[in-house]
């Protein structure tokens, strides 16, 4: 009997030092016994350690709840380790976290403490959460510029249109046939300008000027964007139908725009055929993915990706007109919506856009 | 339709900071159907000097209709907006904001001050005739018509 005491005592002590962990036991107050470990992570010696108070080398602010946390957990009110800062003896400041547990030493009441350094997963976790703020801050500031420019520029370039209109109002063939041409170039260069800054208005909107998310029904959404659509839809005697739609959590007057746009695009990129434009939804978990399916001219795969960035466009203003930034518009939405937008296309045979919705409403909020 | 208020012209006043926008309303009101005189303030203090008369307005006609621009230094469109709303005399005049914002805000907040209608300037000098044109067609019938009842 006694030779299994000593042999669990010594398989006690052989553990206690080699281990990875730093470990001690707290008898009031006070460290009885600490090991090589906690000596190296505190970068005091063992005999410095023993009989000192164990809450001495805790950073004072965080004392009060090293103290709560400790009594919580031996109380068996909590089991997961808590975190907090000791100074070194270098006065380095580093983050543990520790465990305790109620045991007996030497016949008396004492508690069994093990903690592990985290400092580099505390400054990888500060670190990533300042590189996250400073991005949304770059974002957001972003968005402003945006909008402040594409605002602002307005008022002057609504002189330039103005007046180079007036100018051809009042003197178109009265000058010279070069004159009448410069004019004519002016005029459309200016009007141009005017829809690009319109665009680049909207589409920084769609982050600075969002509504908060509310419970929204698609099938209205369709129903309203379909409504706002009713001139084009008539003319190119289109057919547009949808599905069951789902109700989701979002911004509705985004969700129609985002609707409007890709339905306006299957009209406005038809094929000799009369467009026809199905709408789907299916859920899955907490992510619905809707499908707007077109009879249209299609999209190069190649360009399937770059259709989405700003002003980007594939045709010539010949062709077709616009500034390129429908579908910009349109991902940007979609992320706001915590979802993605893709294409499915090939050339000749019409495309597919999918576009998902988080349910749990994207936007942190 | 009788194009004028009466025997007199219909007195308009522009308020704007920008030269270039006092000049081209003056040049689009040449092609309105409505006949009218164009009065001009560049900013909310001189627009109030006018309406109140005071030193070189002593002789200011009582305009028929103000155009406000939102957005000038010194006083700006919402502080005369507020202050002709709140004068029992002036209060009666229609003021139009007419003005190069799109934000809905800004509308809003106008219509709290009592203003008669807004309006954004439009980009297109055609636009810029035919909504000149629509305002004073539309004043012109209710003053008008307001004429007539007090004579």
């Amino acid at each position: 009997m006694a030779g299994e005491i000593k042999q669990s005592r010594e398989l006690f002590r052989i553990l206690f030092h080699s281990s990875p962990i730093g470990a001690y036991i707290i008898q009031n107050g006070q460290f009885r016994l600490v090991n090589h470990q906690l000596a190296h992570i505190s970068g005091y010696e063992e005999s410095e350690l023993t009989g000192k108070p164990s809450l001495s080398f805790v950073l004072t602010e965080d004392r009060d709840s090293v103290r709560e946390n400790a009594i919580r957990m031996l109380k068996g009110e909590c089991s997961v380790g808590y975190e907090f800062r000791i100074v070194t003896k270098r006065a380095k400041i580093k983050w543990v976290m520790e465990t305790v547990a109620p045991v007996y030493y030497r016949r008396k009441r004492a508690t069994l403490g093990s903690l592990i350094d985290v400092t580099e997963r505390k400054q990888v976790e500060e670190r990533l959460k300042q590189i996250t703020a400073e991005m949304q801050r770059s974002n957001t500031e972003l968005e402003q510029f945006a909008y402040v420019i594409s605002h602002d520029l307005q008022e002057p370039l609504r002189m330039v249109s103005s007046y180079t209109q007036l100018l051809a109002k009042r003197y178109r063939n009265k000058l010279d046939s070069d004159a009448d041409e410069f004019i004519t170039y002016a005029v459309d260069g200016a009007r141009r300008m005017q829809t690009l800054l319109h665009d680049l208005l909207d589409y920084s909107r769609v982050g600075t000027r969002g509504k908060p998310f509310s419970l929204v029904n698609c099938e209205h959404v369709v129903q309203q964007a379909v409504a706002n659509l009713k001139i084009a839809i008539e003319e190119n005697t289109a057919s547009v139908s949808y599905d069951v739609l789902p109700t989701v959590m979002g911004d509705e007057g985004q969700l129609v725009q985002l609707f409007q746009n890709l339905v306006g695009n299957a009209l406005k990129f038809r094929r000799e055929e009369p467009p026809s434009v199905h709408i789907s939804a299916q859920r899955r978990n907490n992510v619905v993915t809707f499908s707007v399916k077109d009879n249209g001219i299609g999209i190069d795969p190649r360009q399937s990706q770059s259709i989405f960035e700003i002003f980007r466009r594939l045709h010539t203003r010949e062709e077709y007109p616009g500034t390129g930034m429908g579908l910009a518009i349109c991902k940007k939405i979609v992320e706001r919506h915590g979802g993605n937008i893709s294409v499915q296309s090939r050339p000749g045979e019409g495309s597919t856009f999918h576009f998902s919705v988080d349910m749990g409403g994207g936007e942190a909020e | 339709m009788n194009n004028e208020i009466g025997e007199r012209l219909m007195e308009i006043l522009l308020v704007d900071d920008n030269p270039g926008d006092l000049r081209l309303a003056a040049e689009a009101l040449k092609e309105v159907n409505v006949q009218a005189r164009l009065h001009t303030a560049k900013d909310g203090m001189e627009a109030m000097a006018f309406l109140r008369r005071r030193g070189k307005y002593v002789n200011a006609p009582r305009p028929d209709l103000i155009l406000l621009d939102l957005n000038m230094p010194r006083m700006n469109g919402r502080q005369v907006l507020a202050e002709i709303k709140e004068d029992s005399v002036l209060k009666h005049i229609p003021v139009v904001v007419l003005t190069g914002s799109r934000e809905l805000d800004d509308m809003v907040k106008t219509y709290d001050l009592h203003a008669n209608s807004y309006v954004t300037k439009p980009a297109d000098f055609e636009q810029f005739i035919v909504m000149l044109n629509s305002i004073t067609s539309f004043w012109l019938s209710v003053l008008g018509y307001q004429w007539r009842g007090v004579n």
